[in-house]
């Protein structure tokens, strides 16, 4: 079955959707945020935005809240895991080249 | 944003495009009194076979370019090269091959519109998807850019669909990232993607990092600042570095911190 994070009615209702999606295995760990024609991604393992187009300010907190607890999230990244494997959300390394530099801080 | 959109349909349906402001033409007239108004950055939308072979029948041959045109039906062969020369770029295929009218006006309206899918078809025969973009681009896609993923999901080729506003190729339970299938075969896409990251990375932290790089240092010759810490700051994880530590980071790296981020 297709990823995707159940929402509260009034954020499915704008639109919003959260999923994990196929053919990623180019990028880092993380969950797409879709709305309309923009897509925003957060990277699971470090919790910040991957990209700074669309504004990550322009993706609501209450949906940012939903994604970020812990429940949801441990959901995520087993979702993540099972779909990834050969690139768990766990196997972060801090070693110099291998790490990701363009992540936001949302918050 | 798409100016001048014509919806050349007999059916009342100017509303499911309105993020386009589509002028309705539903007849031979209509048409006629058109064609003096249009021209390269016309868009034209029809599910109507017959209003597009008037249209054909109301242009002079040789004919001017009249824009670019979107078929939500299946173009019979012997009219293709009378659109090809009438139309910059065509899209086709039956409705059903293409997003939700009011999802397809958004993507076709959007800014981002190359980036996004509208439609597309599967030829089992050749194992390609054809998938046509928001700025009516042509993509194939063969089969086994489709790998089955870790939770032995595998692409199912008779249940195709463009969803999520052109954000995801449905096929099946799988669901491939429209951005990851432009990376992998569209050069011009990753080469944007590419600059794209890096500028974006003309951060304080990837200045650092640079730098560092430059003059051959590890994270922990920068005592008694922790290595951890240095990685947080080059990864854009701190907000804002303290005046104390970016003199630091600055000692060592040798150049003034004001400096810090001209590199």
């Amino acid at each position: 079955m297709p990823i995707e994070l159940p929402l509260p009615k009034s954020l499915s209702k704008a639109r919003w959707k959260v999923k994990i999606q196929e053919k990623e295995t180019r990028e880092p760990p993380h969950v797409s945020i879709l709305r309309g024609t923009d897509k925003w991604r957060i990277n699971l393992r470090t919790g910040g935005f991957m990209d700074r187009r669309p504004k990550p300010s322009e993706v609501p907190d209450e949906l940012l809240e939903v994604i970020r607890e812990k429940g949801n999230w441990e959901w995520l990244c087993r979702q993540w895991d099972a779909k990834y494997p050969d690139n768990p959300v766990s196997s972060v390394q801090v070693k110099d080249d291998d790490e990701e530099h363009n992540s936001v801080d949302a918050t | 944003m798409t100016k001048n959109t014509i919806l050349l349909t007999p059916r009342k349906r100017a509303k499911r495009f309105g993020a386009l402001e589509p002028k309705a033409v539903s007849s031979r007239a209509q048409i006629r009194a058109s064609l003096p108004e249009v021209g390269r950055d016309t868009l034209w939308i029809s599910d109507d076979q017959g209003l597009v072979a008037q249209l054909l029948k109301s242009v002079h041959w040789p004919t001017r370019r009249l824009g670019r045109a979107v078929l939500l039906y299946k173009p019979p062969v012997e009219t293709l090269a009378a659109l090809a020369d009438c139309f910059e770029r065509i899209a086709f295929g039956s409705m059903g091959s293409f997003l939700p009218s009011e999802e397809l006006a958004e993507v076709l309206a959007a800014r981002n519109r190359g980036d996004l899918f509208i439609g597309g078809t599967v030829d089992r025969a050749s194992e390609t998807v054809s998938l046509w973009r928001g700025n009516l681009d042509s993509l194939v896609v063969p089969f086994s850019a489709f790998p089955p993923s870790g939770d032995k999901i595998s692409p199912d080729f008779e249940d195709f669909a463009v969803t999520d506003y052109g954000h995801t190729i449905r096929l099946g339970n799988y669901e491939a990232a429209g951005d990851a299938i432009l990376y992998e075969l569209d050069p011009a896409y990753r080469r944007r993607k590419t600059k794209e990251r890096l500028q974006s990375e003309r951060t304080l932290g990837a200045s650092i990092r640079r730098l560092r790089k430059q003059r051959g240092l590890r994270r922990e010759d920068f005592a008694p600042l922790a290595a951890k810490t240095l990685a947080r700051i080059e990864q854009g994880k701190v907000n804002s570095v303290h005046g104390k530590t970016l003199s630091t980071i600055a000692k060592v790296l040798g150049v003034e911190p004001a400096e810090i981020k001209t590199y």
